[in-house]
């Protein structure tokens, strides 16, 4: 049996799988303060009966990490930068304690400036000074040459030895130094209290007699043992919109192109799954102010909601951004997009007579019938969607691409499904596929989509690969590992072994490896490097990764 | 509605970008024009961040339709067979950013494109100084057609001389080509001496600013201040177009100045073009990364005194006192052509008769083609008409087969009489079997026709 559980920002919802069918689920009210009660709470409903023996896997998606992270309550962190030549680093809106120091590494990893160690040093000082026990350090293209991060660890080590320190090119390796910086210091920054909170959850399940590998959802739709997501604790946030995600992937047909509305009280969450894929945001995700490298699934939030407010003007009706409380009709203050789709008999929750009470009285302000109101606030929720899920699909259209076979093959895609989850979609997701021209689906369970995707998602992985043979190592992006590459004739085909070699060495580390298998190539390519009109070496780029996908015990052995 | 206060009005600009370094399309293997040109350029970029710039917005690059490359260039034997998809969309990326530019979505942008076009010619042949279709002439005709500005000015800040961009405007008074460049006595293409001024109607709109070796940063801000911006202010054109090369670097591998990214940087924060499109730069590793991060800070309106090249020092290149006379002499001189381009264009036009006629001869040294044409002009009593033109062209490859053609090009803003004159001359010459193609292009009416004398059958671009 697999157990998945979202504890998310207004419920916490829990299934029971068994047999590829859900056979319990679980909702309770989410308690900000109190976490892990919610979380055992929705699990001990769902395993009630059932003998802890039978249960053989436990995927949990969490907002911890989210929350502390917008409530500012991780800890401090000073960060140390090496920018080297290139933009002015003041531009780069790192709040908080942010050193500069001199030295610099180019884009092929070699040393361009020494590292001035005594700037350092004097840094490491003001730092512990002013109290701070967390330091992140991260160089310019410090992924492609790790020695000056490293010097920089040692010196604030010397400086300070009880200081916890991060490296840039640990965080992750891939281009873009803001993010990384960023990442780094998330990282650091969350990494005892999400500690603290992987421990106690490990305690409580294993108190209940359940002996199952214990995973948590990644907001890119892969799970990771708990005991390994304690070094990347900040792929962790966001997974919610990802759980629903998952849930929609393993609740429709495979292959096909789906949007994913999931329409809560204050705010809908908006996906993408082009053929049977979730649709990765191209960039990392966004924390508060923060651009980070955390890979995740590109999801839009709209401000609009079965509770949102509804304001009259001029004839015309807005909706949100902000939250009116529970609908009229289920004994609330004021007129909801709820009370609307329940006057129109769209959804049959709630008192039908409070709802044309609440229309009748917005009907007032509009100059119109309590029906001709309702019929108002529903087009225009459905007008808001439309706009967004469009933006949506054209960006992915936009995106700047580099080869010119990207360009020739990217066509127009258009959505086969609409596939609602969470509470307020039912009366909303049929109208919105209609104007597209796609299926409107609520699957059986839609109301615990979330927890259904967290039971059933397998783990993700990536590994981007760059090999320099003139300069002869080669380095991997996401974890800073290194090698050599003595062979002059190290070509793609031996490249892509390589790369493949490797993801399999990590997927063990992390404690996946019964899935490196799967792991494909996405990008390989070659560039002679030619110096003086003749070939003096190759730069050799591969990626490879294990996508979101759902778990064979879900999908009877296939994907 | 807020507006914005004076001291936030710069936080409202932006500027686009397309990057598109056709990571996958090359000349051969080990031609300069290779796929590794952008790659270290990227990792630079990337690694800067500057694409989450709240100053800066990526575009995504589209073909450009055959019919833009059309309305510029006399393809033969056709556009088809002499582009590939990577010219469409280095050429098709100028379009899009025309088009935000054009539509206020962006204050100012940079194609950071490959393959590079301006060393091609109104008439092509083949590839000639790693050029096949020149990609800013075509946004500069794409735009006027579509939004109907008139005045361009097009400074060509790469190392060669920008002799296709010079040739295809050679007649036309509305566009100012300025182009400073290394001494064509030392260095390809050969031309852009201060003697080539614009036809006689268009005197003064081509300024060729030829300058010695190793002239440094100091010299070619020089020119820009004394000459350029000048000039510019006087010319007052609705749009300016940077095509800019990035080979005066001190470390370009093809060339001999001493221009460091600082210079560049600089040079676009002083000119302040609307849209600069990247032609030439060949030090892949030394200059590009660096070059092009100083040109999208200084466009963005950001802090650039950060960027520099491992080896530079302030300081480093200096001119000599023959060196600084060379140039001081040059901008003079050409200052006094600018002040007296009335009068000049007077003279010339008188001295050239009913029309003027000139003979050329060109070397396409990528594909080794080389190319006789006649190129004649009507001298049109109407001022305000350019008059139209006709080029004969013939030109062999290797050592083999020859093609010939004719064509007939009406330029905007030409009277009536000219562009029916110019439609009779190319109907009559669809018969003329020296031909082996006619062509016809009338930007008035975007009419483009390529006839195959040996086929009996013409294609309408």
């Amino acid at each position: 049996m697999l157990i998945g559980i979202d504890v998310g920002g207004t419920t916490t919802d829990a299934v029971l799988i068994d047999n590829g069918k859900v056979i319990k689920t679980s909702k309770v009210p989410t308690d900000h303060d109190h976490l892990l009660e919610c979380l055992m709470s929705a699990l001990d409903e769902i395993v009630r009966g059932a003998s802890p023996k039978m249960i053989e896997r436990v995927v949990l998606s969490t907002t911890l990490i989210t929350n502390l992270i917008a409530e500012g309550k991780t800890d401090p962190v000073a960060l140390i930068i090496e920018p080297g030549p290139g933009m002015n680093p003041e531009g780069y809106s790192l709040e908080g304690e942010v050193q500069i120091v001199r030295g610099a590494i180019d884009y092929r990893g070699r040393e361009i400036q020494d590292l001035d160690e005594g700037q350092v040093k004097n840094a490491a000082a003001k730092i512990s000074e002013r109290g701070y026990r967390k330091v992140a350090v991260a160089s310019k293209f410090g992924q492609r040459n790790h020695s000056h991060e490293e010097r920089m660890r040692e010196i604030v080590l010397q400086v300070s030895p009880e200081t916890v320190v991060e490296m840039g090119h640990q965080a992750s390796g891939r281009l873009n130094f803001p993010r990384r910086a960023a990442t780094t210091m998330l990282k650091v920054a969350a990494q005892d209290r999400y500690r603290e909170f992987a421990d106690q959850i490990a305690k409580a399940i294993t108190g209940r007699k359940i002996e199952a590998p214990i995973y948590i959802l990644k907001a890119d739709g892969g799970t990771l043992p708990l005991e390994t997501s304690v070094e990347y604790p900040v792929e962790t946030i966001f997974s919610g919109p990802a759980a629903s995600t998952m849930g929609v992937l393993a609740l429709t047909p495979p292959g096909q192109t789906s949007v994913v509305v999931d329409i809560g009280g204050t705010t809908t969450d908006l996906a993408l799954i082009l053929d049977g894929v979730p649709l990765m945001s191209s960039e990392g995700a966004k924390v508060n102010s923060y651009l980070t490298h955390i890979r995740a699934f590109a999801v839009k939030s709209v401000a609009l909601g079965g509770d949102s407010r509804v304001r009259a003007a001029d004839g015309e009706v807005t909706l949100g951004p902000e939250r009116a409380g529970p609908a009229r009709c289920l004994g609330g203050p004021e007129p909801t997009p709820t009370d609307a789709m329940r006057l129109l008999n769209l959804i049959s929750i709630g008192e039908r007579s409070l709802a044309e009470e609440a229309m009748t009285n917005l009907g007032r302000d509009l100059g119109c019938s309590a029906g001709e109101a309702a019929q108002k606030v529903v087009d225009e929720a459905v007008d808001m969607l439309l706009s967004e899920i469009n933006g949506m699909f054209l960006a992915w259209e936009e995106e700047p691409a580099y080869r010119v076979w990207e360009i020739l093959q990217k066509e127009k895609i258009r959505p086969q499904n609409v596939v609602g989850v969470g509470g307020g979609s039912l009366g909303l997701v049929p109208l919105v596929a209609e104007k597209l021209g796609a299926r409107g689906i609520i699957p059986e369970n839609a109301t615990v989509a979330n927890a259904i995707g967290a039971a059933v998602a397998r783990p993700t992985l990536t590994l981007t690969f760059r090999a320099d043979t003139e300069r002869g190592f080669y380095t991997v992006a996401e974890d800073g590992t290194t090698g050599e590459v003595k062979d002059r004739k190290f070509g793609q085909k031996e490249a892509e072994a390589l790369a493949k070699k490797l993801i399999i060495e990590r997927a063990e580390k992390m404690g996946i490896g019964e899935y490196a298998s799967e792991a494909e190539v996405t990008a390989s390519e070659v560039f002679n490097m030619v110096r003086g009109w003749s070939t003096s070496g190759r730069i050799l780029d591969v990626g490879m990764q294990i996508p979101a996908g759902l778990i064979p015990e879900w999908t009877g052995g296939g994907r | 509605m807020t507006t914005l206060r004076e001291e936030n009005r710069d936080r409202a600009r932006k500027m686009g970008l397309i990057f598109f370094p056709a990571f996958d399309w090359a000349i051969t293997p080990t031609h300069p024009e290779r796929e590794e040109r952008l790659l270290y350029t990227r990792d630079q970029i990337f690694e800067e961040g500057l694409m989450d710039l709240p100053e800066v917005e990526e575009f995504k690059p589209r073909l450009a339709e055959l019919k833009d490359i059309a309305r510029v260039h006399f393809c033969i034997p056709s556009v088809e067979s002499l582009v590939t998809e990577a010219h469409l969309i280095a050429a098709g990326s100028t379009l899009v950013l025309a088009d935000a530019y054009m539509k206020k979505e962006i204050t100012n942008a940079f194609a950071l494109v490959r393959p590079p076009g301006h060393h091609s010619m109104r008439v092509a042949h083949g590839n000639r100084g790693f050029c096949n279709v020149n990609n800013e002439a075509i946004m500069v005709e794409y735009i006027r057609r579509k939004y109907g500005i008139r005045r361009v000015a097009i400074i060509d800040t790469d190392v060669h001389h920008g002799d296709g961009t010079q040739e295809i405007f050679y007649h036309d008074p509305d566009v100012l080509f300025i182009s400073f460049h290394q001494d064509g006595r030392t260095l390809y293409p050969g031309s852009g001496f201060v003697d080539e001024q614009g036809g006689p109607k268009a005197i003064g709109r081509t300024i060729n600013i030829p300058l010695p070796p190793e002239t440094p940063d100091e010299g070619i801000h020089y020119v820009l201040e004394e000459l350029v911006l000048p000039i510019l202010k006087e010319f007052r054109p609705q749009l300016v177009v940077n095509s800019a090369g990035q080979d005066n670097h001190y470390t370009d591998p093809l060339a001999n100045m001493r221009f460091s990214a600082q210079g560049y940087a600089k040079l676009n924060e002083m000119l302040a073009p609307d849209i600069a499109v990247l032609e030439g730069g060949y030090a892949i590793e030394s200059a590009l990364p660096y070059v092009n991060c100083g040109i999208i800070l200084a466009m963005a309106g950001l802090d650039y005194s950060n960027v520099r090249e491992p080896d530079y020092v302030p300081g480093r290149f200096s001119m000599s006192r023959t060196m600084e006379a060379n140039i001081t002499g040059t901008v003079e001189y050409l200052q006094g052509i600018w002040d007296a381009r009335e009068e000049l264009t007077a003279t010339a036009v008188e001295r050239a008769g009913p029309f003027f006629r000139r003979r050329k001869n060109i070397f396409y040294d990528t594909d080794g083609i080389r190319e006789k044409q006649t190129e004649s002009v009507k001298m049109c009593p109407d001022k305000s008409c350019p008059g139209y033109m006709t080029i004969d062209t013939d030109a062999v490859r290797g050592y083999g087969s020859s093609d010939s053609g004719f064509g007939v090009f009406v330029p905007l803003f030409a009277c009536k009489r000219c562009r029916e004159e110019a439609r009779e001359e190319y109907e009559a010459h669809k018969t003329d079997s020296r031909y082996n193609y006619i062509y016809f292009q009338d930007k008035n009416t975007d009419n483009f026709r390529l006839y195959s004398t040996r086929m009996h059958n013409e294609r309408v671009y």
